[in-house]
């Protein structure tokens, strides 16, 4: 069930509060990232998007399907649609086990001509939901619900996937184990999807484009890597910092860390970083704050940290507020981002074009 | 009998007030609560008026006869109307209960609005909509105003507990009062305490869901 071209095609004006959502979008992203802080307006559009906000203004089609039209009076509604929406609360209906829940979509998919019993399979299998089946929803944890949540949606046959914050009620690790399973998702399912997130390190992870959001306007639109370090996004995601987001293979694993080769065209990267589950040659994906990260001009001797590479300067970037360092660390690997000081970009004249070398510790990666 | 006549209008128009807004709710509302505050009296008279040969439900304006003074069916609309504020302020409440988030989210798994009404809403507000009808039934047990004028208290045909008790006692009939009495205490009692932990207990099913 393999299908080409989801092209979305949006334009929308929708009045809120304290602004105007007033967006244009075309594209066949597969994995449509929405980045925005709270309050630029990115829930009303996924709702939009859903069919569950009704007073939107323009048009809306997805895969040559009109679903709204506002000056022929046209709107499809939500039931219609077929859609998985996976809301940030996730809403599970408490009448209902784990079961229960993956299984109320079941007509949907069958009127779709969806095997539902391979699906379901299928999704306990990929989400890991066995052991949850038979619970009722208040005895699941947080992580589980939104394990549950998506599966549900997963289960109903939907041509298109909405996530609302998947990971934002999640905490640190739970938030990574949740990650991974959306990436399996993403790997498993030929499914679009569109993902909202204030987190950029989710939607580098996930997305194959992403669209920046400001006080309901597309500010910035693009590649998630590209996008993100861009000058006028630090200052958007500036609560959370720069995260770099890379993906390595792991090749040895030890008692307390593992060690992730970057692949960069002549030599791979060697990178030691905290223990991660896995087995050698699985693909782990890994972040590291900008600020966590030192550059030195010449190689350094005798430090703890177990990390350090070779770059070369890109691009020194200026916000209000702050510097980036852009250090390429190989043609076929994103550039990572440096916070640095004033002082520290005039005391060791760094510069386009210089070489230096990124250094980080152990557990400054986040795997 | 009256528990039945009440549900089906009483569930609608509980789901209306509790999620929709319109021109008139408020007056909506206000309507149907007035039997509870006006003299039960008032509501009998006003029923048989509407019920008389010349009134609006009438022979003369129907055509036909419905038969309703004194018999049977006056006793199920008087009851019928005395209880019916009741069961919709209850029912609505549990309406208003249920997070209309999770009607939302049937409806984009593929529920038409009808299917989420009936496997979602409905479910999750049985506790309080069986404790509407519990509710419903203590009132109509315990009506009389308004049965007594368009009904009558004809033993075997239109008597209720409440008019029976009423006989028994102006009669001095005090054994038979006795009875009645207790009927009525083990009644209210049972329903009103079935009504209280049914309410308690959907509250917290539902709380532990947000």
């Amino acid at each position: 069930m393999s299908k080409k071209g989801y092209v979305f095609d949006l334009s929308l004006r929708l009045p809120l509060d304290h602004f105007e959502l007033n967006l244009e979008y075309k594209g066949s992203a597969r994995m449509l990232g929405v980045f925005g802080v709270s309050g630029s307006g990115k829930t009303t559009l996924l709702e939009c998007i859903a069919g569950l906000r009704k007073d939107g203004r323009g048009h809306l089609s997805f895969s040559g399907e009109v679903w709204m039209k506002s000056e022929e009076r046209l709107f499809l509604s939500v039931d219609k649609r077929r859609i998985g929406y996976v809301p940030q609360d996730h809403w599970l209906f408490p009448h209902r086990d784990a079961r229960g829940n993956l299984e109320i979509g079941k007509q949907r998919a069958l009127d779709n001509g969806i095997d539902f019993e391979a699906t379901f399979q299928r999704v306990v299998e990929v989400l890991e939901l066995e052991t949850l089946l038979d619970r009722g929803v208040d005895r699941l944890s947080g992580g589980e619900r939104q394990r549950v949540a998506l599966g549900r949606a997963l289960c109903s046959g939907p041509q298109l996937l909405l996530l609302d914050e998947p990971l934002a009620s999640l905490d640190g690790a739970l938030r990574r184990r949740i990650l991974r399973f959306l990436i399996k998702v993403r790997d498993t399912f030929d499914l679009p999807m569109v993902v909202v997130s204030h987190n950029p390190m989710e939607l580098q992870a996930l997305c194959s484009e992403v669209l920046v959001l400001e006080e309901g306007r597309v500010l910035e639109q693009g590649i998630p890597e590209e996008v993100f370090r861009r000058k006028r996004i630090f200052d958007t995601a500036k609560d959370q910092g720069f995260e770099n987001v890379f993906t390595g293979v792991l090749t040895e694993i030890g008692e307390r860390t593992v060690t992730l080769e970057i692949e960069r065209g002549d030599q791979a990267i060697r990178l030691r970083v905290p223990k991660v589950e896995g087995v050698v040659g699985d693909s782990v994906i890994a972040s590291l704050a900008s600020d966590d990260i030192l550059i030195a001009i010449g190689k350094p001797e005798g430090l703890s940290a177990r990390n350090c590479i070779p770059a070369q300067i890109e691009e020194i970037e200026e916000t209000e507020s702050r510097q980036f360092a852009i250090a390429s660390i190989g043609s076929s690997v994103p550039s990572f981002v440096v916070e640095l000081t004033q002082d520290a970009i005039e005391e060791l004249s760094l510069k386009p074009g210089i070489d230096v070398y990124l250094v980080f510790k152990t557990s400054a990666v986040r795997v | 009998m009256t528990c039945l006549v009440v549900a089906v209008p009483g569930i609608a128009l509980a789901y209306v007030l509790a999620r929709r807004s319109f021109w008139g709710k408020g007056v909506l509302s206000t309507i149907t609560t007035l039997p509870l505050v006006l003299p039960p009296t008032a509501v009998g008279y006003l029923l048989l008026r509407l019920f008389a040969s010349d009134g609006l439900m009438g022979e003369k304006v129907l055509g036909f006869d419905l038969d309703v003074l004194l018999t049977w069916k006056a006793v199920v609309i008087a009851c019928s109307v005395m209880s019916f504020p009741l069961f919709v302020r209850t029912a609505r409440v549990a309406f208003e209960e249920v997070n209309p988030r999770l009607e939302d989210m049937g409806r984009s798994l593929g529920f038409g609005a009808w299917r989420a009404f009936t496997s979602i809403t409905l479910p999750l507000a049985s506790r309080g909509l069986i404790a509407a009808a519990l509710l419903a039934f203590t009132r109509a047990l315990g009506e009389f105003g308004a049965t007594v004028i368009i009904a009558g208290n004809i033993p075997g045909q239109t008597q209720t507990l409440a008019s029976a008790l009423f006989s028994a006692q102006q009669s001095g009939n005090e054994s038979v009062a006795n009875r009645l009495l207790l009927v009525a205490l083990l009644v209210g009692f049972v329903t009103v305490y079935a009504t209280e932990r049914l309410t308690r207990k959907s509250r917290k099913a539902k709380g532990g869901s947000r």
